[in-house]
């Protein structure tokens, strides 16, 4: 913060105290939001943003119902390359989505795998992964 | 916290096949992995199988992800029941395998499996209707005597069908023993069909357990299956040494911290159940036979 910039150049006394914010939610999240990366066995397969959509929603649809594949659920971003997917989901729906992302296992007649790489609440916190984190 | 396991990864005599399975198990942040070897008494020409040396599958093993240390190969054999003379006890060629289990076909032979066998897993089965009901008193017997139930998942994952006789008999088996010894494991003979243990804790609440028993259901029930196969191969228990390090007091004469370590001794015994805890101090878990 800009008050501790200052404060080291000249006298740590004058300075105020760095301000901090502390961020607390009253109640539980009304978001979920889940890094998934989907692993096929064909990896020369590619899919568009709204066919990998369509491939969630039929695997709501096989392991809930007509009630499952009405989840609301968003794809706030995809990447073509990597096959790998930022979702948003209603906290109420998380356990139904992910669960259905465990057990959907062919896609197109081959076989294929969802890996979920981070789940949280916050999406600041999809920002970084500290499993990936290379400490020396 | 208990490392996370996945008790059942199906042998194949491919190699290629194998080592990718143990090292997409140890990406996923599996600790320890077992090989499962299955025996049919009822398909002819049948012999007990005998595990191969794990240097003999793998030249090396993979590094879990998050811990730097080698994945944990175990072995495991798995009989199929289907008639009392199946079960063989103390049989010399069982003691080759860490992990004994087997897979009652009928009531009867689900109650001897419970009450009676020295084993330390039973397999659910899930790729057919139960046969039969799971009833409170064999239940609560293998509870007791600290023999583990199994549910595995990756016959879901391959067909829609089996999906629904897997959930409906796990979430019957949930039932009768309120989500108490029960594993999670794969069962996968391919990579793809591993799915990593959160994934499998999340899996776990539609088969009816709580939070709570879905995630120990990867871990530390996994953990007490381990020590309940050790107590097969000794008279009664083993005890588990573990060292802790303790900090000293805040100023330290010489300017440096040192170090007291102290033996805290974990004694699991065979009739004890859930040994995996560790939390319970160990003159609490000590009975005497």
């Amino acid at each position: 913060c800009a008050a501790m910039m200052q404060g080291q150049t000249s006298d740590w006394k004058i300075a105020g105290p760095c301000t901090f914010h502390r961020v607390v939610l009253k109640n539980a999240s009304p978001h979920h939001y889940m890094k998934v990366h989907l692993e096929l066995e064909d990896n020369s397969n590619r899919l568009s943003a709204v066919e990998l959509k369509h491939f969630i929603i039929a695997g709501l649809k096989n392991l809930h119902g007509e009630v499952g594949a009405a989840l609301n659920f968003d794809v706030l971003k995809y990447d073509e390359g990597s096959l790998t997917a930022l979702l948003r989901v209603h906290s109420s729906g998380l356990v139904k989505l992910w669960s259905s992302l465990t057990l959907l296992g062919s896609y197109q007649n081959q076989s294929c795998a969802f890996r979920v790489l981070q789940v949280s609440p916050f999406l600041l916190a999809l920002t970084g992964n500290s499993r990936e984190l290379q400490l020396h | 916290m208990a490392v996370f396991m996945d008790l059942n990864l199906m042998f194949s005599a491919d190699r290629t096949r194998i080592s990718k399975l143990l090292e997409t198990a140890a990406h996923l942040g599996f600790s320890t992995v077992a090989i499962n070897y299955m025996f049919e008494p009822t398909l002819p020409l049948q012999e007990i199988p005998v595990p191969k040396p794990i240097n003999e599958l793998i030249d090396q093993l993979p590094v879990v992800q998050g811990r730097s240390r080698p994945i944990r190969v175990l072995n495991r054999l798995t009989v199929v029941v289907s008639d009392p003379s199946h079960y063989r006890p103390n049989a010399p060629e069982y003691r080759r395998f860490d992990l004994l289990a087997v897979q009652p076909t009928s009531e009867k032979l689900f109650h001897a499996a419970c009450m009676l066998y020295d084993i330390d897993i039973i397999c659910i089965s899930v790729t057919e209707k139960l046969p039969f009901f799971f009833k409170r008193a064999p239940i609560n017997g293998a509870i007791d005597r600290g023999v583990m139930f199994e549910v595995s998942y990756s016959a879901a994952i391959r067909d829609s069908t089996m999906r629904r006789y897997t959930i409906a008999n796990a979430a019957s088996l949930t039932d009768s023993c309120k989500g108490k010894n029960v594993i999670l494991s794969s069962a996968a003979e391919k990579a793809l069909e591993l799915r990593g243990p959160y994934d499998i804790t999340n899996l776990g609440l539609l088969f009816g357990l709580s939070d709570g028993d879905a995630k120990e259901a990867v871990s530390s029930t996994c953990r007490a299956a381990l020590l309940h196969a050790e107590t097969r191969k000794t008279a009664s228990g083993i005890v588990y040494t573990a060292r802790s390090q303790q900090e000293a007091p805040s100023d330290p004469p010489e300017g440096q911290f040192w170090c007291r370590s102290e033996l805290s001794i974990r004694v699991s015994d065979k009739n004890v159940t859930s040994t995996c805890a560790g939390d319970t101090p160990a003159a609490k878990r000590v009975k005497t036979t």
